[in-house]
C-alpha cells in the first residue's frame, strides 16, 4: 500500500526548480551593471514527467524503452541578445517581476507541501487531533 | 545548503555596488584636486576612477556542480576585477593666479565630470536597492521553508 502519494515528490521537484530559478534571478540582478553579461534562465525540464507518463507498452523483450533524457527538474538556458549598450542583456523590470512571481510560486509549493504533511499527521493520529 | 548561496550572490552585489558608490564619492570629493599624484617631479591632477566588474562564474563550486551534473553551473554573483583610472584628457582652465598654473596661466583640472558621477551614483544606488529586495526575497523563502513541518 502506498502511504505517501507521489505528489510529495512532484512538489519536491517543483521546490528544487523554484530554488534554482531564484538563484539564477539573484545572479542576473547581481550582474545588472556588469558589461557583456548575458542573463541566465532556468526552464522546467519535462523529460522525466514525459517518461513516466509515456511508458512503452512492451510486448516483446527486444522492444526499446522510450528514451528519457535526464532526471533533473530544470535545465539552464543562456540567452545571448543584447539589451543595453554595454552588451548586458538584463532587463531589471523583468527580473524583479520574475523574482516576485517565483517567490509566490515557492510559497504556494511550500503551503501545498505543508498541507500534505498535515493530512498525513491527521491520518496518523486517527483524526483525534 | 544551496539556498544560502542566493544570499551570498546578493551580498556580493551589495558589496560591489557599495564600492562603486565609495569610488564615486572619491571622484566627487576630488573634483578640483590639482595635486593627485606626484609624477616625474611635478604634480598631476587627480584621475577619475572606475570600478570594473565581472560575473563570478569560475568558482570551484560551480565547476563541481557542472561536473556532477547537479545543477548546471550557476553563476555565483559579481566580483570587482579592478579599479581602473580614466584615461580621458584633463580639463584645462585659464587661471593665472592658481598655484599650479603653468607659464601660460592654464591649470589642468581632474577629468571628473560631476554630472556623469551623479548619474553613476543613481545607477549604483538603484542597483543596491534592487539587490536588497532580492536579499529580502531569499530571506522570505528561507523563513517560509522553516514553516514546513510545523
Amino acid at each position: 500500500m502506498k502511504i505517501f502519494s507521489t505528489s510529495i515528490q512532484a512538489l519536491e521537484k517543483g521546490i528544487q526548480y523554484s530554488g534554482a530559478k531564484h538563484k539564477a534571478i539573484s545572479h542576473n540582478i547581481a550582474n545588472v551593471d556588469t558589461p557583456n553579461f548575458k542573463r541566465k534562465e532556468i526552464k522546467p525540464n519535462f523529460g522525466e514527467t514525459y517518461q513516466r507518463a509515456l511508458e512503452a507498452n512492451k510486448t516483446d523483450d527486444r522492444h526499446r524503452e522510450f528514451s528519457g533524457s535526464s532526471n533533473k527538474a530544470f535545465k539552464m538556458d543562456n540567452t545571448s541578445y543584447s539589451y543595453s549598450h554595454n552588451g548586458n542583456n538584463v532587463d531589471i523590470d523583468k527580473e524583479m517581476s520574475d523574482l516576485a512571481e517565483n517567490q509566490i510560486y515557492y510559497y504556494t509549493l511550500i503551503d501545498q507541501m505543508s498541507g500534505k504533511f498535515q493530512s498525513l499527521q491527521n491520518v496518523i493520529k486517527g483524526g483525534r487531533g | 545548503m544551496s539556498m544560502f548561496k542566493s544570499m551570498n550572490i546578493s551580498s556580493s552585489a551589495l558589496t560591489a555596488q557599495r564600492l562603486r558608490m565609495d569610488v564615486i564619492s572619491s571622484n566627487m570629493a576630488n573634483v578640483d584636486s590639482t595635486r593627485g599624484e606626484y609624477r616625474n617631479g611635478q604634480w598631476e591632477p587627480y584621475r577619475r576612477k572606475l570600478v570594473e566588474t565581472a560575473p563570478k562564474e569560475n568558482s570551484f563550486q560551480s565547476y563541481l556542480q557542472k561536473a556532477s551534473g547537479n545543477g548546471s553551473g550557476f553563476g555565483s554573483g559579481v566580483k570587482v576585477t579592478r579599479i581602473k583610472e580614466d584615461d580621458a584628457p584633463f580639463r584645462v582652465m585659464f587661471d593665472p593666479e592658481h598655484p599650479d598654473a603653468n607659464e601660460d596661466g592654464y591649470v589642468e583640472l581632474p577629468n571628473v565630470d560631476p554630472l556623469k558621477e551623479m548619474v553613476d551614483l543613481m545607477s549604483a544606488s538603484r542597483s543596491y536597492e534592487a539587490n536588497v529586495t532580492v536579499f529580502n526575497a531569499s530571506k522570505g523563502i528561507m523563513m517560509k521553508t522553516l514553516e514546513l513541518g510545523k
